[in-house]
């Protein structure tokens, strides 16, 4: 009340230098305002206090006389229905009294009463708009913070793949936007998808936060309500069996499952020893309507790895075909990026990195799908106008993956990697360090198969001879430090395995 | 609740202006507040805010000119000023970083953690 009795102060003080009497406004014996300042008689003052007194125990209007030179009028101030203090007014009835303006008509009573009653109403309804202002402000604030909160995760949706660390993210913003000391986020069906958060009071508590959470989700009831709506709240867990034995202090918690259509992936917890506050609607909404978003992106996720896998399939027919068009390249693609995945053990690529020179390697001949059987199988020479087609492979391909997303990164090393080190390779004669890492990489590789493999116009030749022919090159076609990579997974890596092949190989050259 | 910190509101916007009142004046701030960038800038000369928290987009004088405008003053008294605004591009508000004591805080925002910025600075100062 204290608070919006400000707005009033002047306006008393105004009113009281009009009519001649003065104003008091009274929490008890606590004086809250008084128009008159200090200026007041002791015994005025004492008369006052009884007044207050008599008007609070009685609840109703009190009127006083004091000495005959003083008429004092009251009535009570209610906050919420309960009396919460006092209105006081009163004037002096005859000649000068000190600190008080002359006012020698006497003060009719009922009309005092009635004014009196009207600004009591006046200011607790000043009052109560006021704390309702306050708590309208502090909903918008906490509306702010809703708001707040969609609009970063928003942001994060924005990403299509679900992660851990993106997860983590969600439950630390949910953290610190519901005030709560604990949340976490379990997914069953998902290894390390497991992820949890808390303030720092929460480790002096529990030991084991991971094992609590556990027996937290365990001690739903199966029937319980809210379960149909995928959720569940207990705002106190010493009146919810199950939850209180789980710790000796109260605490409340709010879960939510993560779903998508009727897929169910998991749940979103959070838990507050703050007794204080208990869990507001809003905040269900807004957890549950996380919980959608993220239900979402793990669908999205799982889709996009069905449409990777489904990617993967229909390039690898595509790959099969154009090999089956040229006899001699059989399972070319297959070994050059058996090789180029070896090469990026050594050269210790990033997953990422791997990922897409897997893809560049296993397509890096797909334009040849556009070149005719004919030039492909042609066991003589090649005439300029059949080699500048075939030297239009990279580019073919570079068209044909393009509109592919998922290929993207893997588009620069498949459009170079017939680019020589001494830039007079092709399709725009880039040179060293210009020439893409990955593009370096599966133009080593390529020229090992193609040494080793029976091609139309030569026979294959012995895996040692290839070595010889890599090393010659170095420096010219190749990237020497590639070269010198290559050599390393030859000794390290495939030895074992050449020599195995050794036979068959010779097979084929016989034929 | 009471610190003696004064916090300058600038914003066209009455509810934001009435939400950070609120929040600031619950934490013990004294509070005074304006709506556009040229009562903003007459108070900041009369009332000397401990912390200026201002919108970008306001009539009469925008947030970036104000803060070019005040940048001066904080060589002999400084402030803290935020400036608030909702993102449309990234990286644009870089232009803070010229200014003394001068941070972005992008809307919408989370009341509490503006509380947070501006308790921060008040307690380094004496």
């Amino acid at each position: 009340m204290s608070h919006s009795l400000i707005l009033f102060e002047d306006f008393l003080s105004s009113l009281s230098k009009l009519v001649g009497f003065h104003f008091q406004l009274r929490d008890g014996d606590k004086v809250l305002f008084h128009s008159n300042g200090d200026q007041a008689l002791p015994a005025l003052s004492e008369e006052m206090k009884e007044l207050a007194t008599r008007i609070v125990d009685g609840e109703c209007f009190e009127y006083s006389s004091l000495q005959g030179k003083y008429d004092l009028f009251g009535v009570p101030l209610r906050g919420d229905g309960d009396v919460t203090g006092c209105l006081i007014a009163y004037g002096a009835t005859t000649g000068n009294e000190p600190g008080m303006t002359h006012n020698p008509k006497k003060l009719p009573v009922e009309e005092m009463k009635s004014f009196l009653s009207r600004l009591s109403g006046l200011v607790q309804h000043s009052s109560a708009f006021q704390s309702e202002m306050d708590n309208v402000s502090e909903e918008l604030s906490q509306s702010f913070e809703d708001i707040y909160m969609y609009s970063r995760i928003a942001t994060q949706i924005k990403t299509l793949k679900f992660s851990r660390s993106m997860l983590l993210g969600f439950i630390e913003e949910i953290l610190s936007a519901m005030r709560v000391d604990f949340a976490f986020a379990k997914l069953p069906d998902r290894k390390g998808f497991d992820v949890q958060t808390f303030d720092e009071s929460m480790t002096e508590k529990i030991s084991d936060l991971f094992r609590f959470s556990e027996n937290v989700i365990g001690a739903v009831p199966q029937d319980a309500i809210g379960l149909e709506d995928n959720y569940f709240i207990v705002n106190d867990s010493r009146i919810e069996a199950g939850f209180g034995a789980l710790h000796p202090d109260p605490y409340r918690f709010l879960m939510v499952e993560i779903r998508h259509n009727e897929d169910f992936y998991g749940w979103l917890g959070l838990l507050s020893f703050n007794m204080k506050e208990i869990f507001r609607r809003s905040e269900l909404r807004l957890m549950k309507s996380l919980a959608e978003q993220i239900g979402v992106v793990i669908a999205n996720t799982d889709l996009y790895a069905d449409l990777e896998r489904l990617v993967i399939n229909v390039v690898k027919s595509l790959v099969q075909a154009i090999e089956a068009k040229d006899i001699y390249t059989s399972g070319h693609s297959e070994r050059v990026s058996e090789y180029c995945m070896l090469m990026a053990e050594r050269l210790e690529l990033e997953p990422e990195l791997k990922k897409v020179l897997y893809w560049a390697s296993v397509l890096h001949d797909v334009g040849k799908i556009g070149i005719s059987e004919n030039i492909l199988n042609k066991p003589g020479r090649l005439n300029d106008e059949e080699y500048s087609d075939i030297k239009a492979h990279p580019q073919k391909a570079h068209a044909i993956l393009q509109p592919l997303d998922h290929l993207a990164a893997s588009l620069p090393a498949i459009l170079h990697h017939h680019e020589r080190y001494d830039g007079k390779g092709y399709p725009d004669g880039l040179s060293e360090r210009n020439i893409p890492l990955l593009a370096r990489v599966i133009a080593v590789a390529d020229t090992f198969d193609a040494i080793t493999s029976t091609r139309a116009y030569r026979p294959a030749r012995s895996w040692q001879e290839a070595v010889e022919i890599l090393d010659e090159v170095a420096g010219t076609q190749l990237d020497p430090e590639m070269v010198d990579v290559f050599k390393e997974v030859l000794r390290k890596d495939l030895k074992k395995d050449l020599e195995s092949r050794e036979s068959p190989r010779m097979a084929v050259q016989a034929r | 609740l009471e610190n003696n910190k004064k916090v300058l509101v600038i914003d066209d916007e009455a509810h934001i202006r009435r939400v950070v009142e609120v929040k600031l004046k619950k934490h013990g701030y004294d509070v005074c507040m304006a709506s556009d960038g040229e009562q903003g800038l007459e108070m900041i000369k009369r009332d000397l805010p401990d912390v200026v928290i201002t919108d970008i987009m306001m009539p009469k004088i925008d947030g970036k000119t104000l803060c070019e405008m005040t940048n001066g003053f904080k060589k002999q008294r400084p402030f803290l000023t935020i400036v608030t605004t909702c993102r449309i591009s990234n990286d644009e508000e870089k232009w803070v970083k010229h200014f003394q004591d001068t941070m972005f805080m992008e809307k919408p925002f989370s009341p509490a953690k503006l509380i947070e910025y501006v308790d921060n600075y008040c307690r380094r100062q004496p």
